[in-house]
């Protein structure tokens, strides 16, 4: 499961977090993170079986969940295999293969859409 | 040591040895340049980028009763036709004349279509002569019946083209694709040791008349691109920066678009995708040796697409081979790079090119005239007019507020002064923020009293030193009605408005 966390500045010291981790059996995995005086926002994956009882653990302790279900879908006909869509994409979702073909990790994907507007030929766009 | 003769002869007899630009590069490693250039008959390079400067020339036939075209139109994008009546050139970068379609929709994505063997609208007008009584045409047609449709593309195949990052705190939309804010990514275009003219530097086997793969087809270059130079820095025998360029030509009805392809760079506009390789006889142990060049010795330039000028700051300088790991250091930092041309379909075109040639049905062709390898280099446009700078307009009585003041008397002064905007400085002259008038009726509406609560702290300013139209773009991009103007020393010296710009542009 991906999804954004918010969290006002109290709980920002707080070690939520690595009591999460300690308890529950999930993997925690911080994407992006932009955390200020004023509170933060992060963005992070979730793997292992306990996902749901985590989330329910930290909107207990005061943390905001709103998870991602958008995913990247590429056209492979309209797809020219130029690579600009590559370095623009924050959470490195979209990578080369051996013979430079252009491969998006929808499983990575966060619909940012950064790659979607950038693409010469529109070959690439997020679905929910 | 061979001919292009000799080499023809083993192409019919199916003899010829052809490799790509990279084997070659591994084989002269492996087994020095002499013995590479005896054992190989031919090597093929490949690219496959986005070329802006190319069109097409199309001919449509004449009607009943025939019209002398003046205005053409094909699915909306305009093509030049100011040449006989039933003639037109389309450039691939023209963008749609339907606002809604707008840069969506362009010359290169009508030569795809085309390509494709769709169905294009043609519109075109005319006013009228004796001979050609017909004013207006509103038809349909395809590739299939034209009498001809010749790609013809003025610069394509950059032999070395720096890379682009961006310093500045904002997104920007360039031909180089979308560059991050701070330099959050590099973009680079050339496809390296595969790129056609940087395994022949010095143009000692191609020229007017050689014949190439060009987007599917056979065709030829024709000459020296546009923009062509030659006494450019080099490293390794091969330019740092642009330098050589080639005018290609080739039949349309001949192409496969999977070796083309129309594309928008967003925000930016229509361009070519153009896929060219270029076969290099190995005539003697100095060309072997020129194709062996490898991604690591081709130097390229990063340069800052920040500063708007015609020279761009160099930001480093790196090779292909760096570029192509997917992720360079810049001031410390690891920042991501995207290629921008396809590297893929760069291989894939070497690889057809000598697949052709391995079968027999590509010949190659010694040039009429090779490409001039000396005396060439780019002159600018100056524009007559002496640029106007920030600092050469004429300042008004400069008028400040401070975090200080109070609501109402900033109020007060922006009507005495009959003025939008007044930057807020501190005891320094530094600034601080920017009031406009909107901000101060929101203030009083609010109730709020205090200044640097009701002021935009970020703020958008143009620098003394800076051309006024670059001011007048930032305007125009950000939607703000003005900046203040800092100096060197980050003082305040003035207010520009979108009036004192449109003012002075007025004027021209
Ligand atoms: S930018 Fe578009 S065409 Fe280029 S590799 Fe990405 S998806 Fe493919
Ligand atoms: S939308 Fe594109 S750029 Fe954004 S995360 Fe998904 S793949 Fe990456």
């Amino acid at each position: 499961m991906k999804a954004w966390l918010t969290f006002s500045p109290k709980i920002v010291s707080n070690s939520i977090i690595s009591n999460l981790i300690k308890n529950y059996d999930i993997d925690f995995n911080i994407l992006r993170a932009d955390i200020t005086p004023e509170g933060g926002k992060m963005l992070i994956e979730i793997s292992g079986t306990q996902q749901k009882q985590a989330a329910e653990f930290m909107e207990k302790e005061g943390i905001h969940l709103n998870p991602i279900n958008k995913v990247v879908k590429k056209d492979e006909e309209k797809c020219i295999d130029c690579g600009a869509c590559i370095s623009l994409c924050p959470v490195k979702a979209i990578n080369t293969t051996e013979d430079w073909t252009v491969e998006v990790d929808d499983l990575k994907c966060v619909g940012c859409n950064f790659c979607t507007k950038s693409c010469p030929t529109r070959a690439i766009w997020v679905t929910e | 040591m061979k001919t292009v003769e000799e080499i023809n002869e083993r192409i019919k007899d199916g003899d010829a040895v052809v490799v790509t630009a990279a084997e070659m590069t591994a084989l002269v490693k492996e087994n020095g340049a002499k013995k590479a250039a005896e054992e190989v008959d031919v090597v093929t390079t490949g690219t496959f980028g986005a070329m802006c400067s190319s069109g097409a020339f199309l001919n449509f036939g004449h009607s009943d009763p025939p019209i002398k075209m003046s205005r053409t139109y094909l699915n909306g994008v305009e093509a030049y036709s100011g040449l006989a009546s039933v003639d037109a050139y389309l450039g691939a970068t023209q963008p749609n004349r339907k606002p809604d379609i707008g840069l969506e929709y362009g010359g290169s994505h009508v030569i795809e279509d085309l390509i494709n063997g769709k169905e294009i609208e043609l519109h075109a007008e005319a006013y009228g002569t004796d001979c050609y009584p017909l004013t207006v045409i509103k038809t349909q047609i395809t590739l299939e019946n034209l009498n001809q449709a010749v790609m013809l593309n003025p610069r394509n195949c950059y032999q070395n083209y720096a890379s682009a990052t961006n310093s500045t705190d904002e997104t920007l939309y360039t031909y180089m694709g979308t560059l991050l804010p701070n330099m959050g990514n590099v973009s680079y275009s050339s496809a390296g040791e595969l790129s056609p003219l940087l395994n022949d530097p010095y143009f000692q086997t191609m020229g007017t008349g050689t014949r190439i793969f060009l987007c599917g087809a056979q065709g030829y270059i024709i000459g020296e691109g546009t923009q062509f130079a030659t006494e450019v820095e080099r490293k390794n025998g091969v330019p740092i920066t642009t330098a050589g360029t080639l005018m290609l030509k080739g039949n349309m009805k001949e192409m496969d678009a999977e070796y083309v392809r129309g594309a928008t760079m967003p925000k930016y506009g229509p361009t070519l995708y153009v896929g060219a390789g270029i076969p290099i006889p190995i005539l003697n142990q100095e060309i072997a040796q020129r194709t062996a060049i490898s991604d690591e010795e081709i130097v390229c330039q990063i340069v800052d697409y920040g500063v708007p000028r015609r020279n761009r700051p160099i930001v480093k300088e790196t090779n292909y081979h760096e570029l192509k790991t997917g992720a360079i250091e810049l001031n410390g930092m690891e920042v991501p790079t995207s290629p921008l041309s396809s590297q893929k379909k760069a291989l894939e075109i070497a690889l057809k090119l000598k697949e052709w040639i391995d079968k027999g049905e590509f010949y190659l062709t010694s040039p009429v005239e090779k490409l001039p390898s000396k005396g060439y280099t780019v002159k600018p446009l100056e524009i007559q007019k002496p640029r106007t700078l920030v600092k050469d307009l004429k300042g008004e009585t400069l008028i400040l507020a401070h975090p200080n003041d109070a609501i109402n008397e900033v109020a007060k002064k922006m009507v005495q002064n009959n003025i939008n905007h007044l930057p807020v400085v501190d005891d320094n002259n530094k600034l601080l923020g920017i009031v406009t008038s909107w901000d101060v009726a929101n203030a009083v509406a609010r109730d709020k009293n205090n200044l640097t609560d009701v002021m935009t702290k970020k703020v958008i300013i143009a620098r003394e030193e800076e051309p006024v139209d670059v001011i007048a773009r930032r305007i125009d991009k950000n939607k703000i009605s003005g900046l203040p103007i800092i100096d060197k020393k980050n003082q305040v010296k003035g207010m520009v408005t979108a009036e004192d710009i449109s003012r002075l542009m007025g004027g021209d």
